[in-house]
């Protein structure tokens, strides 16, 4: 069996983010990174998936600068058995069509039996390149999945929808999946499969290489959402904030008729 | 008449009585000679471990905890019953070793009698009183452990048989004393050197000199029998304390005081880290089991074992010896379970009280690698997540690694990146830079600084937690990539002098960080502070605190740094009520081993049962040194309702509320 799980290095969602001089994302500089949460779902459950079918070959895959391959190694730490790592020094002014166009290109004659990957991405968030994927390819593709199972070539997942209900699917392999918070425990790799992971397979292919689609929009400009209000904190006596909280109530809202 | 007394008196000095003595006496010590090849056997299944350097220290230490029974006493009562036994029984040991080598050697061989005249009259009186001793001793003991025995005391077959067998042993030889006094000596004036042989005699008399005769030869076989069975027994009864808690001090850890062991996480060879079996545990930790008695002072202090958790060092210990001579094969994490391996704080607590030179944490920290470095495994999710975000913004909070110096921009404070000429670099911590409440303790830190003139420097963003929490969670191969670049900058930076005001910094700079290339010298803030006001370059207004005083685990016991802390308050016009345990017998917080980083799921709290212990003493203020130990009681105060009356704060802002 072959799978290939792809994985996008994000900055941590803590850091202080500041627009970059372009004004078309955000500035690279007092950034922590690692890998897209969602990603690290894909990766567990490609991990589990090659452990349940013991003969299989799980490839990770990244498309960035050469940074990247540190959030890779975590992958090839986790279980993974080789990384293709797509050289990119502008992976972030692709939009996601391209980003899709890169991956199937670089899957399209390698004949996968599965591809997994994160729902989305927690910077760009367009949910777009696992689904793309999947149509590119001429794959079904299960989105938002938060469990897994396979037997025989067939898949049984659930998927997450709107409102807490859950969809029910069932396909045979191949097929793309795109991993939701839920799906599984992300593990913490072991010292032995660090050292592992340091000799591993790790080619670099340049994205010109596999970039054969156009792309479709562009990102206009980036900014932070307006302040609009915010929160009030009231202190004092309770009988005095008693008073001042029903005046404010008053003022500004209808809720007391 | 010269004072002696004719040695083998009744037994006769032939053949008949030296062929069969001899004979078992070369039995016995052979059978406690083979008792203990066979254990050293067990021990050589551990790894190896250098524990025979610097051998004039660990003579002295051996010499001064096994003459002085420095730590034995450090329990009162039965540490003093234990000492006095010690000695009376070593005196008889002495002496009955005096007897042999003037009867069947200088005499014998040379005609040398050293045993006559004042020397003789000594000899008897300290005998006779240390036979008196050892029976009031033991007999003490012996109340404590059948009668009121504490709490938990383990009591099996072993201590019916030492205790027997050794009051029978010194009971036989005052009967053989009396009969002898009875017969040789009653009414001479050197009957009264002898006042416990007298009493006997006296009681004896009435049985004339044949009954007298018969039963002295009778009873002097019959001592001498269990003497040799005393012999013989060592090896397999906790008799064996007497060998192996000896030797376990020369054996001891010479510190520095709870330094673990470097890993050599390089080693293409390594198979396996941490230990998961015995085979991968020192032939010292096998030979702590050994030497462990049983006493449970361990189990007494240790923090987890009293509010609930199912560690107690002293099981730990002993369930290592078990699996070492009955299941060699066995799962030790299975053993000692993981909740009582995850629950243990590293207090130190155990090894700083355990008289016998036993090294607890080592064990537990070695299990704790083997299970998140073999297997990923942690006591909650809650841990493993403060893991990852260690590794990616440089502390377990998760906050982003580029805010780190932000709290000190408003102390006029810059990074050594922005100027790095500064008198002291103040390696700030994870909770001094992030945790609002700790943060304070950073700036009144500082205050304090500028108050002295002292120029300090951060490293701001570019500092990262110093990996304490991790590596004591096992977690050695993130402890080390955060400690490389800790080192690393510093170095870069030609820093003179390193100043912490979290102990878990100070311990790991001051100790760990030296096996990855660290020389800088670190210093706690308090002795740092304490320096300053003694030289006269800080002043401080003595303003009235009630206060009570918290001796955090790595500044204490870690590192014997008691009286800093207390000057500080002292000179601040703290009036410091302590609590019933405080310095070495301090009750933890319940924040060290990484537990900071863990939910506290069993039993009781930990933090609320130390804040109850400040509360009762009536103090209004909880004065601590540790930015761990402050978080846990300002969580405390709340969970023991005491927040009104008792107010947590660290020295430094005690201090700071004080400059002159």
């Amino acid at each position: 069996m072959k799978i290939l799980v792809c994985i996008k290095q994000v900055p941590d969602m803590e850091s202080k983010f500041k627009v970059d001089a372009g004004g078309t994302w955000y500035a690279k500089t007092d950034l922590a990174w690692r890998m897209n949460e969602y990603d690290e779902y894909a990766v567990e459950q490609a991990v589990q998936l090659k452990e349940q079918v013991k003969d299989a070959d799980l490839t990770v895959l990244c498309i960035g600068s050469e940074k990247v391959k540190e959030t890779m190694k975590k992958a090839l730490a986790m279980g993974c058995d080789r990384g293709a790592h797509i050289a990119d020094e502008e992976a972030d002014k692709k939009e996601p069509f391209q980003i899709a166009g890169i991956i199937a290109e670089y899957a399209k004659e390698k004949n996968f039996d599965l591809i997994f990957t994160g729902m989305q991405s927690q910077d760009r968030g367009s949910g777009q390149v696992g689904i793309l994927v999947a149509e590119m390819l001429g794959m079904p593709g299960i989105t938002t999945v938060v469990h897994f199972a396979y037997k025989d070539g067939v898949i049984e997942a659930k998927r997450e929808l709107e409102g807490g209900v859950k969809a029910c699917v069932k396909v045979a392999a191949p097929a793309v999946i795109t991993c939701q918070l839920g799906l599984n425990t992300p593990r913490y790799p072991t010292l032995p499969n660090i050292m592992k992971a340091k000799k591993k397979e790790l080619l670099s292919v340049p994205a010109a290489d596999l970039l054969k689609v156009e792309s479709r929009q562009d990102t206009a400009k980036m900014y932070f959402p307006e302040k609009k209000g915010g929160g009030l904190v009231l202190e004092g006596d309770p009988a005095a904030l008693v008073d001042q909280l029903i005046k404010i109530l008053k003022e500004k809202t209808a809720v007391l008729g | 008449m010269e004072y002696t007394r004719e040695i083998y008196w009744n037994v006769g000095h032939s053949a008949g009585t030296l062929v069969p003595m001899y004979l078992f006496a070369f039995v016995a010590i052979g059978l406690l000679v083979k008792g203990f090849l066979r254990r050293v056997e067990v021990y050589k299944q551990g790894l190896p471990l250098d524990r025979t350097d610097q051998r004039g220290r660990r003579i002295r230490y051996m010499l001064e905890n096994v003459l002085l029974q420095k730590k034995v006493a450090r329990v009162r009562w039965p540490g003093l019953l234990h000492g006095l036994f010690f000695w009376g029984f070593g005196l008889l040991f002495i002496g009955t070793t005096l007897i042999v080598i003037q009867a069947d050697f200088t005499d014998l061989l040379f005609d040398v009698k050293f045993l006559k005249g004042t020397f003789y009259l000594l000899f008897s009186i300290i005998l006779d009183v240390a036979g008196l001793v050892c029976i009031f001793m033991l007999g003490g003991l012996l109340v404590r452990r059948y009668f009121y025995p504490p709490e938990g005391l383990e009591t099996k077959t072993d201590d019916a048989v030492m205790h027997g067998l050794l009051l029978t042993i010194l009971v036989t030889g005052f009967l053989i004393e009396g009969a002898r006094i009875a017969v040789t000596e009653l009414g001479t004036p050197l009957s009264y050197w002898s006042p416990m042989g007298l009493l006997v005699a006296h009681g004896l008399s009435g049985m004339g000199e044949g009954g007298l005769r018969a039963l002295h030869k009778v009873t002097w076989w019959f001592h001498l029998l269990l003497v040799m069975g005393f012999f013989i027994l060592i090896p397999l009864t906790k008799f064996r304390h007497i060998f192996t808690t000896s030797t376990n001090y020369f054996f001891g850890d010479l510190g520095p005081k709870g330094k673990l062991i470097n890993l050599d996480l390089e080693n293409e060879d390594a198979e396996t880290f941490g230990a998961t079996s015995l085979k991968e545990m020192t032939w010292k930790d096998i030979f702590d089991a050994d030497a462990c008695t049983l006493c449970m002072r361990c189990q007494d202090r240790c923090p987890a074992f009293n509010t609930g958790k199912p560690l107690s060092p002293m099981k730990v210990v002993n369930q290592l010896g078990e699996a070492a001579f009955h299941n060699p094969e066995a799962n030790l994490i299975d053993s000692f379970s993981k909740e009582a391996l995850w629950a243990c704080t590293t207090c130190r607590a155990c090894q700083e009280i355990c008289p016998a030179a036993i090294e607890h944490v080592r064990k537990i920290i070695d299990c704790r690698r083997a299970m998140v470095l073999m297997e990923g495994e942690f006591p909650g999710e809650e841990v493993m997540a403060a893991m990852e975000a260690t590794e990616v913004n440089g502390n377990p909070l998760g906050i982003g690694y580029a805010e780190r110096g932000d709290w000190a921009e408003s102390m006029g404070i810059k990074s050594l990146a922005e100027d790095a000429e500064v008198d002291v670099l103040y390696f700030v911590g994870c909770y001094g830079s992030f945790d609002k409440r700790n943060i304070a303790v950073a700036k009144s830190f500082v205050k304090l600084c500028q108050a002295a003139g002292v120029k300090v420097g951060i490293l701001g963003k570019e500092e990262k937690c110093c990996g304490e929490p991790m590596r004591k969670m096992g977690n050695e191969y993130l402890y080390q990539s955060l400690a490389v670049e800790n080192i690393e900058v510093i170095k870069s930076y030609g820093v003179k002098k390193i100043v912490t005001t979290c102990p878990h910094c100070f311990n790991t700079l001051e100790k760990d960080y030296r096996d990855l290339g660290l020389e800088v010298e670190v210093e706690s803030y308090v002795v740092f502070l304490e320096k300053l006001m003694a030289s006269g370059r800080l002043r401080i207004d003595a303003k009235e605190l009630s206060c009570t005083y918290h001796d955090s685990c790595y500044l204490g016991r870690h590192n014997d740094i008691y009286a800093a802390p207390r000057t500080l308050i002292t000179a601040a016009g703290g009036q410091l009520v302590e609590m019933d345990k405080n310095r070495e017998e301090a009750f933890c917080c319940s924040a060290g081993g990484g537990r900071i980083l863990a939910e506290e799921k069993i039993g009781e709290r930990i933090n609320i049962k130390r804040v109850k212990m400040a509360a009762a003493t009536g103090a209004q203020t909880l004065v601590s040194n540790c930015p761990f130990c402050l978080t846990m009681f300002e969580d405390g105060v709340k969970g023991a309702e005491v927040e009104e009356s008792l107010r947590p704060q660290d020295i430094a802002e005690i201090l700071a509320e004080r400059i002159v």
